[in-house]
């Protein structure tokens, strides 16, 4: 109703200015009211005294004399200019014989005067109403002329009253037929749309109910308005009217041929058909906009079954690791880098002879592990483990630090599936079971996000999974691989291979549980029941006692994954969760309900959640990882909401300042997921305050979240305050190491790759991604055990959510193609009039470019015509037909 | 390394400079005691790296020579505190802000979910303090703070901050000190020049305090609203519509002017021959406006030491923007606002520089949010051709005379309180010929009423008039050599 009370406002607010002037002394109230009619012009005085005259002639019986009244009424009222600061005069003179004229208009039989008199006391309705909606009562009696005739202010009045009516209609029962009030908005739709309104044309529509009608007046010039507003609209709309709006939206984008555009909602939508339906139409008219619209459906890990090779390659990522390293290449990073060049310890302010002793040099090499596969991911070349000497490293670890060593190899050569698997191979026969188990993993980890025909993956590590007689470690290792490997895949003949392990009673719950996460992540957001079935079975069949261990919550996010972001869909299984007499059972109740809500912003939800959040658990007593649960909640409902995401932040402050520890422990992690890899300054002091808690968990956590808060941007503020923390914390191996890791993850890729699993200008959720930073952040949960124990290979579940963040130019041949591009802050240009800019702040640079959080790109020169409407990642150009030389100057 | 020798004793000297030269040669000490090899204490830095490089045990050599090129001295990130603060709330308390800023449903839902999470925060609140109070942990901490705050504080001004936790302060008895700032003190509060509070031992900064009333402020806001309002001006319609598009509109309904797609402007200026109502009309505004008025008049700009009449200009719209929404009124701006021309006197470029300041202002680099600008003068013509140029003045607004039906209704507002006899004929007075402005009806019907009250009639009759008529005209004509030549 917002439009409602603007136009009200609007209308009293001029009421108020006359009644101001009235009333301005209270004393002298009636003396004024004099005056003000001693005081009009002579003008006025004429104008009032001619419309009081036809007003006279409308009351008298002499039908002839109506017509030229009511002719001349209309001239008077539509041609009357009005500045914007008060009522137009003819209708401040008219108002007192409002009521008089109403009654005539009752009083006559009907005619086409009739009509005409309804049209007028429509029009003047608008300025005394209250309430009742007259102006459009009257409308629908006149006669059926274009109400753009009388102005903008009325058409706006008039879709007022129509969604006020509807409303009125609808709630008060009987039902009785809108027909009437839809005709009218068809009329009004077209006007508005003519006049730059388009804000108010699908506002009406919204409120009618019939956003679908809006298509077929859409035409190529208002498209691009209407469509930015409805999808800006998207998030905030409950269900299922934000579905129906990407469906209007996606409609009139492929109306119009914009399959790009139709495309992203069609992702956005999850609707497999839209995408095949696009991406054929768009191979009917451009076989080059096919392979755009590939390259969006490879980001997002979308597959088709294509006969065509090319773009099998684009679907299968296969171009990546060429494309990364080039672009390496052109920023001069492909050097690589030592952990020592990360941590630049000569710039922290220890005094020199009170440091080493104290801490355990295993813990360090781990995190130089760390380190070094994050800083060198996906170049192929580093320091430590891919030179020659790299058998070394592996046994400059402890037994389960060279699990994660062994996978480092995976990191750094992560896309590059064919060169990391001869490396691989080396390890993958070593005699020593924590190597060959980090060899497993680094074959996942190689194989996260690219397809291939060969299926490497699979190949290698099938086996290993079904042969029991293999020990613990190095089969949860093939599992978890297997799990990166093949995330969002939806691939049943690898769920064939995991399922029994889930629902084997025999198997130790740590691999049924990672099996399960593993299922989680290759059917991610698939509502596979079959996979959903299983793992309620096993959480209700197995050992009440083992499941209070830590590893029950994994079984609990593989089966949150399953419902990731489907919202309703999730019903049935929290039902069915509902009889599981376990703590357990609410804790995974809690997970699958903010999974299935992940990104939609659903206030409700996050009320919910807060709900959980109220109590204070004794932890001796009553299991609360529920709550920690409910707080990762809060942000993972709220991200990819701009609003909501920054209204959490406050939210986050109220649960660390009144929460118990379990809350507070998980604050820090909720603020890194609601900011991955964008480091905003009020986030970081927010979590540099928390780094120095006096809860070492919720400083260790905190310490991550910057990490993860600043993945992949060298952020120099950031680094200078983990510099700090490292000397403050120069005694705690514990926070030192996560220290170390959140280096790390601060110059991800040297500062090329993000985290962020929100792309396309942030409109959609890689569910890779986002089920990869929950499933470390979960691990974070219980750190102690986890992460700061034997399990710190957990934060290689990162790698589904890495991505370059780059935009790469391509042309027709997909060879890179240097073309200038702006590079800026993005604005957010929706409902403004005009040609706004859509960048603030930019920066001319030459592709290939890096995209910071946040930032946008434009192509600076017309030479080219880009087939993406978004310019991030793979981006097609063309020659621009109609660019000419000399338009270069 | 050279470099880096060099910054680093730069940054010693600064110390020097707060501690005196005794630390620098203690420093020196300590450092011959502590590392007899190392003679620079500038080159502390280098020994104090961590942890041997992990890994680099066999390619040591190389290191080593690769160290200097590697260990590259990194200047510290600048402390985000202690700026001189931009106006709005701080971060914390801050709501998202919401565009577009057309009234359309999308900037409906948007705020209705700040409000929806508005309402979740006061639900989590109150159940909070409902099963948990924090009562007595606040006080608790209260306490503590107090503890460490000590009795008595010095009171002190800050100088300037150095990095996240020191700063430098002057106290009220002379000598500046360098001090770190406790943790609790809120730095979001601290910028140069605040008072502070410094324990009364250690002198370290222990609190803000902070006075809102800025006495520049007190001078030229406007506490109580001008009685005249736009229904005591007679006609002007034009005018009144011209400046109330200008001027109040952009403040109450600025999504009118997005939808339009125009910025709006940004100033007007009111010019006529005196007595037309410019200032009248001024006062009409802050009458009507809940916006801050800041009036001031152009001589009250000119003031006695060189630099004070800029600084004065930039105070004046610093304050604006704190309390924007607000309208600057600067009446008779011909004071300070005149050609530029080549001068000599000190004076005269002074009043020049002031200018130079106000057109910096009005229109320089840094843009002003939501400050109108309202000026009058008499003499448009004399003023300097940038100060009215459109950017910085975008409407300029001329009073004329009265015509006839405004006279009339001039002479009705003044004579609306009066007592007239019934021989009194306002329409003799309305259609004479004369120059008569707004101010020179006032005039008559004021002198009529002195003349009757002169006379011990309860009444005004239409000789008073006459009479004050003549005595206005031959008191606005004196002086004027009119026909003295002719």
């Amino acid at each position: 109703m917002a439009r409602d009370t603007a136009t009200n406002a609007s209308s009293t607010e001029d009421a108020n200015g006359k009644s101001k002037d009235k009333t301005s002394g209270k004393s002298k109230d009636e003396k004024d009211k004099k005056d003000e009619v001693e005081e009009l012009s002579e003008e006025d005085q004429q104008l009032k005294n001619e419309l009081e005259m036809l007003v006279e002639r409308l009351k008298e019986p002499d039908i002839s004399l109506h017509n030229p009244a009511l002719e001349s009424l209309r001239t008077l009222i539509r041609t009357s200019t009005s500045s914007m600061t008060s009522v137009p005069k003819p209708l401040k003179f008219l108002r007192p014989h409002y009521a008089t004229m109403a009654e005539i208009y009752a009083d006559w039989i009907d005619s086409e005067n009739k009509n005409r008199l309804a049209d007028i006391l429509s029009v003047l309705a608008m300025t005394y109403d209250e309430g009742k909606r007259d102006s459009l009562k009257y409308r629908l009696q006149g006669s059926n002329e274009n109400p753009g005739s009388w102005g903008h202010e009325y058409v706006r009045h008039l879709s007022t009253e129509i969604g006020q009516e509807y409303v009125y209609r609808t709630v008060n029962g009987d039902s009785p037929s809108t027909d009437d009030l839809m005709s009218l908005a068809l009329d009004i739709v077209p006007f508005f749309l003519q006049h730059n309104a388009e804000a108010d044309a699908v506002d009406l529509l919204l409120e009618l109910e019939a956003i679908d009608k809006l298509p077929q007046f859409v035409d190529s010039d208002t498209y691009v308005r209407v469509c930015l507003y409805m999808v800006s609209c998207v998030n905030l709309l409950v269900p299922p009217d934000d579905e129906y709006f990407l469906r209007t939206a996606h409609s009139i984008y492929f109306k119009l041929e914009k399959y790009s555009e139709a495309m992203s909602l069609a992702i956005r939508l999850r609707d497999d058909d839209l995408i095949r339906e696009d991406f054929e139409a768009a191979g009917m008219k451009d076989v080059l906009l096919q392979k755009q619209l590939a390259f969006h459906l490879a980001r997002q890990q979308i597959s088709l079954s294509i006969e065509d090779e090319e773009i099998e390659a684009i679907l299968n990522n296969n171009h990546l690791s060429k494309h990364f390293i080039a672009l390496a290449k052109e920023l001069d990073v492909l050097e690589p880098k030592s952990p020592e060049d990360i941590y630049k310890s000569h710039l922290e302010n220890i005094r020199p002879g009170f440091t080493s002793g104290s801490v355990d040099s295993a813990r360090q090499n781990l995190s130089s592990t760390f380190v070094n596969a994050f800083v060198n991911a996906g170049f192929g070349t580093d320091k430590l483990v891919t030179i020659k000497e790299g058998h070394h490293w592996m046994y400059k670890n402890k037994d389960h630090g060279r699990l994660s060593a062994a996978a480092s190899i995976g990191m750094i050569m992560l896309w590059d599936v064919e060169t990391a698997l001869n490396v691989i191979a080396d390890y993958q026969s070593s005699e020593d079971y924590h190597v060959k188990a980090g060899a497993n993993l680094a074959i996942g980890l190689v194989n996260a996000g690219i397809r291939s025909e060969i299926d490497p993956a699979k190949a290698l590590l099938s086996e290993t999974i079904e042969d029991s007689k293999q020990r613990d470690i190095v089969r949860i290792s093939a599992v978890v691989g297997l799990g990166l490997a093949y995330a969002n895949s939806h691939r049943e003949d690898v769920q064939a291979l995991l399922l029994p392990l889930v629902l084997d009673k025999a198997v130790k719950l740590e691999i049924a549980s990672l099996a399960a996460l593993s299922l989680g992540l290759i059917s991610v957001g698939d509502c596979n029941g079959d996979i959903s079935s299983a793992i309620v079975q096993a959480m209700m069949e197995r050992d009440k006692g083992q499941l209070k261990d830590t590893w029950g919550r994994f079984l609990g996010l593989g089966l949150a994954l399953l419902y990731l972001g489907k919202q309703e869909q999730a019903e049935t299984v929290l039902e069915t969760l509902k009889a599981v007499d376990h703590p357990l059972g609410k804790q995974v109740g809690v997970l699958v309900e903010i999974c299935s809500y992940a990104g939609t912003g659903n206030v409700l939800k996050v009320q919910k959640m807060l709900h959980i959040c109220n109590d204070h658990l004794d932890k001796e007593k009553e299991e609360d990882l529920h709550q920690a649960f409910a707080v990762l909640g809060v942000a993972l409902i709220a991200v990819g909401e701009d609003v909501g995401a920054e209204m959490s932040l406050r939210t986050f402050n109220h649960l660390m300042h009144y929460g118990e520890p379990v809350i507070r422990r998980t604050v820090p992690l909720a603020l890194g997921l609601l900011c991955a890899s964008n480091p905003l300054l009020s986030v970081l002091e927010t979590l540099s305050k928390h780094s120095h808690d006096n809860d070492a968990d919720v400083a260790i956590n905190a310490i991550f979240a910057m990490g993860l808060v600043g993945a992949g941007t060298n952020n120099a503020r950031l680094a200078q305050m983990l510099r700090q923390l490292a000397s403050y914390y120069h005694k705690e191996p514990n926070c030192l190491f996560m220290v170390r890791i959140a280096q790390g993850l601060l110059h991800m890729g040297k500062g090329t790759i993000s985290v962020n699993p929100f792309h396309s200008d942030r409109q959609l959720m890689s569910p890779a991604g986002m089920a990869g930073i929950l499933a470390t952040l979960i691990a974070f949960t219980d750190a102690k055990k986890l992460i700061l124990d034997k399990y710190h290979w957990f934060l290689y579940f990162l790698v589904t959510a890495m991505y370059p963040r780059f935009l790469i130019t391509l042309d027709e041949n997909l060879e890179s193609l240097p073309v200038t591009v702006r590079v800026g802050q993005a604005v957010d240009v929706v409902g403004q009039a005009g040609r706004p800019k859509t960048i603030t702040g930019f920066q001319t640079h030459s592709t290939p470019v890096l995209l910071a959080h946040s930032e946008r790109a434009e192509l600076a020169t017309e030479e080219y015509i880009s087939l993406s409407h978004v310019l991030e990642g793979f981006v097609l150009l063309r020659k621009n037909p109609d660019f000419m030389e000399e338009d270069r100057d | 390394m050279v470099r880096r020798a060099k910054l680093r004793s730069a940054e010693l000297h600064k110390d020097e400079r707060v501690h005196g030269d005794t630390f620098g040669r203690q420093l020196k000490l300590l450092c011959r005691i502590l590392y007899p090899s190392t003679k620079d204490p500038s080159k502390l830095g280098n020994t104090a790296s961590g942890f041997p490089p992990p890994g680099a045990g066999d390619d040591k050599n190389k290191d080593d020579k690769d160290k200097d090129r590697k260990k590259k001295w990194e200047p510290p990130i600048p402390t985000r505190v202690g700026k001189r603060k931009r106006r709005g709330p701080d971060a914390s308390s801050k709501l998202p802000a919401v565009f577009p800023t057309t009234r359309c449903k999308l900037k409906m839902l948007k705020m209705d979910r700040i409000k929806d999470y508005l309402l979740m925060e006061e639900e989590f609140v109150q159940n909070q303090e409902r099963l948990k109070p924090q009562e007595e942990k606040a006080q608790e901490e209260r306490i503590r703070v107090d503890d460490l705050r000590g009795s008595p504080m010095g009171v002190g001004t800050l100088e300037e901050i150095i990095d996240d936790d020191h700063a430098i302060v002057s106290s009220t008895t002379g000598p500046e000190y360098y001090v770190s700032i406790m943790s609790f003190v809120d730095k979001d509060l601290l910028e140069p020049g605040c008072s502070i509070l410094l324990h009364h031992k250690a002198m370290s900064v222990v609190g803000v305090l902070q006075d809102d009333a800025d006495p520049m402020v007190s001078v030229m806001k406007l506490d109580k609203a001008p009685t005249e309002s736009y229904a005591d001006i007679g006609g002007l319609e034009q005018q009144i519509q011209e400046i109330k598009e200008a001027v109040e509109l952009p403040l109450t309904r600025p999504e009118l002017y997005e939808e339009m797609g125009i910025k709006p402007p940004k100033g007007v200026i009111l010019y006529g021959v005196p007595g037309t109502g410019k200032t009248l009309l001024a006062k009409a505004v802050a009458n009507q406006t809940s916006a801050t008025f800041l009036r001031v008049v152009g001589s009250e700009l000119i003031q006695k030491y060189l630099g004070d009449g800029p600084k004065l200009v930039r105070e004046l719209f610093r304050v604006a923007e704190e309390h924007a929404p607000s309208i600057v009124f600067i009446d008779e701006i011909d004071a300070i606002g005149t050609k530029r021309y080549e001068s000599n006197s000190g004076g005269e470029r002074e009043i020049q520089r002031t200018m130079l300041e106000l057109l910096n202002q009005l229109d320089g680099f840094d843009s002003r949010g939501d400050v109108k600008v309202i000026m009058a003068t008499n003499r448009i013509e004399s003023l300097d051709s940038a100060l009215i140029r459109p950017g910085r003045i975008d409407r300029k607004i001329e009073f004329p005379l009265p015509d006839v039906k405004t006279k009339r209704r001039i002479f009705n507002i003044h004579t609306g309180r009066m007592t007239l006899a019934e021989d009194v004929d306002l329409e003799e007075f309305v259609m004479s010929k004369d120059d008569l402005s707004g101010a020179d009806i006032k005039a008559i019907c004021t002198e009529a009423g002195l003349l009757a009250l002169r006379e011990r009639r309860m009444k005004v009759i239409a000789e008073d008039f006459r009479k004050a008529r003549e005595k206005v005209l031959y008191r606005k004509s004196e002086g004027t050599p009119e026909g003295l030549y002719l």
